[in-house]
């Protein structure tokens, strides 16, 4: 049998006396093995990879140190004998890890990853083992996220591949201008391994930071050449600047233009600073200046004038760019301006205070809280927002309409991620509604297709159909970020119909699995099912990963849920329309680890335990996958989403059971989806939903209390919010349990400190120091690499300084960890004082009361007001002593350090209601209050707050602070009012009661100034 | 059958470099007739022939279609010399043209495991992310040994079907079908086999599995599949009978121009030309 021809091939490789009996027993081992899974089973239980690790460590010998260009491709005989052996050593890794999950445990035992990665460094290594190494690193990377739950974890690779020193390599290999087909298909393979492994912004800022993404810049700009759509006098422009001789040249015929834009866009997803990295890469500054372009014929011109002459929209900056000639004109209306990213939202649907509107608001799409690095303060941060808009975003989007299948999704990603980030015009989100936006749908029922059987049980996939299921798993995904906040964008998703699709996506990804695991080949010895204990790590098999199509069907889910939740945004009608259509079922399967059937609310199980039991019993082997975090997540989102219509709470949330899912995720392993969870039960226990007393009795409030002391700011926002809604319908005992449970010192911590892990880890300040100098001493010594390298070669220009400073802000912005955690606790804050704000809110007076003065009894009468005014101050961050001495040789950095903070309104506003519900209660309450000068005199201040809703709960403040009670109160009340009166409120209030532009901030500013005059007169 | 098809047909055909040579030759210079136009024009000129010879061809391009034709069908030495003769630029590094000539080769004389082990050093992972193409090649394996054992002893062609093509037959239907009709092939004498199970042993089926091969290297390599001429011809047959479909004003048959002598009305020109 095998077994007794096959030793000698073994021996001939471990004790070969040279290179070429070695490397011929090396191919006559692959001829073996290519192809034939048992023949692979069997070398790897005979210990093969030991052999072939062992090569390749021994081949790595300082020989190759003569530093010789190696830029040609040589034929495959001209590689030297050693260089040869190693060849078909990684040839074989490759192939071995192209077989399977089951073929990671023994490849990982002998350490593969870490002997293939010196391997891909262009400089050390010819073309071919360069390419053979990627391939085996993607073949890896391809079994791993085919594997089992628990197994699937590419961060290790990811860590290996995106370490400091095989960043050079990448960047080593992206750039080589050889046309060369070996060379092309390296790029390929680096620009996918990117797009399948970078998930970290860790990760994500090294391959900025490195020069990846510039070099991925100047390939996409070889396509822009390629496709003739430089911009005219690009390079005349250039040659001001030194950018001339970076127009690229176009790629060879077969480069694939959509793993560029999925890298890229991945590289550059959910960050300002990458997305300006982007947008000013020396080689997309080079083929899109922003230029005055006058077109040669003025008809193009004809339909954006007669556009503006019928009144139905505004030719955009009055000059429209040469890319925009490539655009159909699009009308738009002229009294909206974008919605997206501002904080003029369309409520909501239900929230007790309304302050969540714009907190909800502001969380970006994807992120489950209100935390979003580097946006809150960026208005007031960023010097010049008005820069002109680059060339690239209309270009992306004539992309997006000129390409077809993955490129197309991919291109719309990218100009996606731009927009979000800011970086489009305002105008622009019309032209992605009317252009973009249905392109994506069509997309969309393009690949609405059934999986054939025999696709369904197949192991291997075709490469026609892995592209066919890329488009169909990235599609809702790019939509489901574009449409994410915007009124615009969700109105053209939904007339294209995509509520409909979305749920028949669920639909399909819920259909049960065909087969779970690949048949087995029929072996004509019997299989020894027993020795899996057996051998040694390195020989022993693991076991076998999911079909590619069920793990198809679970990204499908994925990205289908983020669109339920993207539509879900902002429209009670987009939201009863998704729960029409059933696609609640699907969202409640998806919240637990294994799914059973879904089922509509009239099926599902009449009592709470049987659910339980049911889904206890599913155990492994559900037939509908098993859900990683990522759709878990997803669907807390939704969820949360769909929660924000109290109706839909109450019916149908509440018959699908989908509370007690989402508190069991409240405790799960993974910090992440804890958020998640947290996030949703926000929505699911605001005033009066039923499910608020099940889930109290499920020990609710003792898990967010944890959360609410946890390290991960994201986690204390949403405890802390959560608290906040569920205090309102508790009584008055619970209530003090509950601010009890928080801890009334840790409450005053939440709301007082800027930053309370430092308290939280006892760190002493040296230490805390150390970590801010670590992060001085890598932000300010940041230069823009790119510009390093062309000034060098060209001088400087204008152009690469402003937007080189540009750069420096904004990723100051982004990565400094102070600005970051500063934003984490305003966020805290404001929910905090929510929180105290709806404990001491009671419709009964003397209950009110009662909580009042156990507020301030537990909290510290003073202290509380101490921590009130001081919200209320202007603060100076930054100019510390220390910092600015360490900077003075660089004056520019010191001023930079400096930051002037003022109140946020949603703060202030806060604050006020406290004081309002506190003058709410008893006459001696008012007293107290109207005692507090500093902090009246602090609050003054904001009557000229831009936001109305400061001005009306002022207003509010002063009618309760003037308010009458009784008869005996009548001497204190008129005394209360001349004190009022003397700081010079009253004034204040008349001045709004006669010329605000609000009419409820008016209404309440004369029933609070005829109020105060009454007693006196 | 056109001069045309005959000409698209010798990548399939036994290989003889001398004959693609002359094929090539007799293409440039029915083309140059056809851009020359004119010269011998009946005197009922139909007003599409008109506008045809109206529609000049660059000589370049049509140098392009001729290198690639040889380049994609893997004739690497009429390629290399209609590249001198033409000044034209080489499109493929050369020796991925002979070692795919090569594979084929092997491939015709039924040399199957010259054929996978040069395949897996020209492209190591071809085979094992296409299990299709691996089987058909393990099965005209299969084919040659018992062509081989005629009659004598099974036990090599029985062995390798147990080991390499049996496993493969559990994880697949049509390869079980495949296997089992080729397994047939050990029972039946072969002079009085039914005409699928004969089907075969006829070279048929080298030649075929010899395309798919070829069609695999190439989307590997450059992702088009076929020489640009093949689609070129299937166009204008598609072009032509949708325009006969709408009953387009058109000649009674268009010619293909390649047969010198019988240029309009050659008995090949009667139907519209329909490929696969």
């Amino acid at each position: 049998m095998a077994k007794i021809q096959s030793p000698p091939v073994l021996s001939q490789i471990r004790d070969a006396r040279n290179y070429s009996e070695q490397a011929s027993a090396l191919r006559a081992l692959k001829d073996e093995i290519i192809g034939h899974v048992q023949r692979k089973e069997w070398w790897i239980e005979n210990g093969i990879l030991e052999s072939l690790v062992k090569i390749l460590q021994n081949g790595r010998s300082p020989t190759r140190s003569n530093g010789k260009e190696r830029s040609h491709i040589r034929p495959p005989e001209a590689l030297t004998e050693d260089e040869g052996v190693r060849l078909l050593s990684l040839q074989l890794l490759a192939s071995f890890a192209n077989s399977g999950t089951a073929f990671l445990g023994p490849l990982h035992a002998v350490g593969v990853v870490p002997i293939i990665i010196p391997a891909i460094s262009p400089a050390d290594n010819p073309p071919q083992v360069v390419l053979t190494a990627l391939r085996a690193l993607r073949n890896i990377t391809a079994s791993t996220q085919l594997a089992l739950q628990g197994a699937d974890d590419t961060s290790g690779l990811s860590d290996a591949l995106f370490s400091s020193c095989s960043l050079g390599a990448l960047c080593a290999i992206l750039s080589q201008e050889s046309r060369d087909a070996v060379v092309q298909e390296q790029k390929s393979l680096v620009a996918s391994l990117i797009g399948r492994l970078c998930k970290t912004v860790h990760h994500q800022n090294a391959l900025a930071d490195s020069g990846v993404l510039d070099a991925l810049a100047t390939m996409l700009a070889g396509f822009v050449v390629a496709r003739g759509e430089v911009i005219p006098g690009a390079e005349v422009l250039g040659q001001s600047d030194g950018l001339a001789h970076l127009i690229p040249a176009p790629p060879p015929p077969g480069a694939d233009l959509a793993l560029v834009l999925e890298a890229l866009s991945t590289i550059i997803a959910n960050s300002r600073f990458r997305s300006y990295l982007l947008l000013c890469s020396p080689a997309i500054m080079a083929v899109f200046p922003s230029a005055e372009f006058t077109p040669p014929a003025t008809e193009s011109r004809t339909a954006w004038n007669s556009l503006e002459m019928s009144g139905l929209g505004s030719i955009r900056a009055a000059n429209p760019g040469a890319i925009d000639y490539l655009l159909p004109a699009v009308p738009v209306p002229q009294s909206r301006s974008r919605s997206g990213g501002s904080s003029e939202y369309p409520p909501l649907g239900f929230s007790l205070s309304r302050d969540n509107l714009a907190a909800s608001g502001r969380a970006s799409t994807f992120k489950f809280t209100g935390l979003d690095a580097g946006r809150p303060d960026v208005s007031s941060e960023d010097e010049d927002s008005d820069e002109p808009e680059s060339p690239f975003i209309p270009w992306l989007i004539h992309l997006v309409r000129s390409t077809d299948g993955l490129e197309r999704v991919m291109a719309a990603s990218l100009v996606t991620s731009l927009f979000k980030a800011g970086f489009a015009s305002p105008e622009r989100e019309q032209a992605l509604a009317m252009l973009v936006v249905p392109l994506l749908c069509q997309l969309m029922k393009a690949h609405d297709k059934e999986i054939p059987a025999s696709v369904q049980q197949a192991a291997v996939v075709a490469p026609d159909t892995a592209r066919q299921w890329a488009i169909r798993e990235r599609t809702p995904d790019v939509l489901a970020r574009l449409v994410g906040e915007s009124v615009a964008l969700q109105q053209a998703a939904y007339d294209c119909g995509i509520l409909r699709m979305v749920v028949k996506l669920l639909k399909v990804s819920y259909e049960p699995q065909l087969v779970q695991s690949a048949p087995r080949p029929w072996s004509s010895t019997p299989e020894r099912g027993t020795d899996a204990e057996e051998g040694l790590p390195a020989c022993r098999l693991g076991p076998p990963g999911q079909m590619p199509v069920n793990a198809h069907r679970i990204k499908m889910r994925e990205s289908a849920l983020k669109l339920v939740a993207g539509m879900a945004t902002l429209s009670n009608n987009y939201r009863e329309a998704l729960v029409e259509a059933d696609a609640v079922s699907y969202i409640v399967e998806s919240l637990s680890p294994s799914p059973g059937k879904p089922k509509s609310a009239k099926e599902k199980p009449a009592s709470e335990k049987e659910a339980e039991d049911a889904a206890d019993n599913k155990g492994a082997t559900s037939r509908y996958g098993h859900n990683p975090n990522a759709v878990i997540m997803a669907a807390c989102h939704a969820t949360r989403a769909l929660a924000r219509l109290p109706s839909i709470v109450r019916t149908t949330l509440q018959d699908h059971g989908v509370a007690m899912p989402i508190n069991k995720l409240l405790k799960h392993p993974d910090a992440e989806v804890q958020v998640a969870a947290s996030s949703a039960i926000i929505n699911l226990v605001s005033h009066c939903s039923p499910m608020s007393r099940p889930l109290l009795n499920a020990d609710l409030i003792k898990t967010l209390c944890e959360h609410a002391h946890s390290l991960n700011p994201g986690l204390r926002l949403n405890a802390v919010w959560a608290l906040k809604h569920i205090v309102v319908d508790l009584g008055n005992s619970e209530r003090k349990d509950c601010l009890e449970e928080l801890e009334p010192g840790w409450l005053i911590q939440l709301i007082s400190d800027d930053r309370p892990e430092r308290r939280v880890t006892d760190a002493d300040d040296d230490e805390d120091m150390d970590t801010e100098t670590l992060y001085d001493e890598v932000s300010h010594s940041w230069t823009w690499p790119a510009m390093t390298r062309i000034t060098a070669a060209a001088g400087p220009s204008a152009r690469l300084q402003q937007a080189s400073h540009k750069l420096s802000a904004l990723r100051d912005a982004e990565l400094n960890p102070a600005r970051k955690s500063r934003a984490d606790s305003l966020a805290i804050q404001e929910q905090g004082l929510g929180f105290i704000r709806n404990l001491i809110l009671l419709l009964i007076p003397s209950e009110q009361n009662e909580m009042v003065d156990h507020l301030f009894t537990e909290l510290g009468q003073d202290r509380l007001f101490g921590i009130l005014a001081d919200k209320l101050k202007v603060r100076v961050v930054g100019a510390l002593g220390r910092r600015s001495a360490r900077n003075n040789n660089n004056s520019s950095n010191t001023t930079n350090n400096t930051l002037v903070l003022y109140p946020q309104a949603r703060i202030v506003e806060n604050l006020t209601y406290i004081l309002v519900h506190m003058a709410a209660a008893a006459p001696r309450h008012r007293q107290l209050v109207v005692a507090q000068t500093e902090l009246l005199q602090l609050l003054g201040g904001h009557f000229a707050s831009k936001d109305a809703r400061v001005r009306q709960a002022l207003c509010q403040l002063f009618m309760n602070l003037s308010y009458l009670e009784s008869d005996g109160d009548r001497q204190p009340c008129s005394q209360r009012a001349r004190d009022l009166q003397a700081m010079g409120f009253l004034e204040k209030l008349e001045r709004l009661e006669r010329g605000d532009a609000d009419l409820a901030v008016r209404e309440r500013a004369k029933a609070a100034v005829a109020q105060m005059k009454t007693p006196t007169a | 059958m056109s001069n045309w098809n005959a000409a698209l047909d010798l990548g399939g055909l036994d290989i003889d470099t001398a004959f693609p040579d002359a094929v090539f030759a007799q293409l440039r210079e029915s083309f140059g007739r056809m851009n020359s136009s004119t010269s011998t024009a009946t005197p009922l000129q139909h007003a599409f022939e008109k506008r045809a010879a109206d529609v000049k061809a660059p000589k370049s391009d049509i140098n392009a279609l001729i290198l690639d034709y040889l380049t994609m069908e893997g004739y690497p030495k009429a390629a290399a010399k209609f590249c001198k003769e033409a000044n034209l630029q080489p499109q493929q590094p050369d020796p991925s043209i002979q070692t795919r000539q090569d594979i084929q080769h092997a491939i015709h004389s039924g040399n199957i495991e010259t054929a996978i082990s040069a395949l897996n050093g020209l492209d190591p992972e071809l085979l094992d992310t296409n299990p299709e193409l691996h089987f058909s090649l393990l099965r005209l394996q299969l084919v040659e040994l018992i062509r081989q054992c005629n009659g004598g002893d099974i036990a090599p062609a029985l062995d390798f079907a147990t080991k390499k093509l049996a496993p493969r037959a559990a994880t697949n239907r049509d390869f079980l079908s495949d296997l089992e009709q080729t397994m047939a092939l050990i029972i039946f004498p072969h002079d009085t086999l039914q005409p699928e199970l004969a089907s075969l042993l006829s070279s048929d089926l080298r030649r075929t599995t010899a395309t798919k091969v070829n069609e695999a290297v190439l989307v590997r390599q450059n992702q088009r599949r076929e020489a640009a001429i093949r689609q070129l011809v299937r166009m204008r047959a598609w072009a032509e009978t949708s325009a006969r479909s709408k009953k387009k004003d058109l000649p009674e048959s268009i010619g293909l121009g390649l047969n010198a002598d019988n240029m309009e009305y050659g008995e090949s020109g009667h139907e519209p030309m329909i490929t696969t």
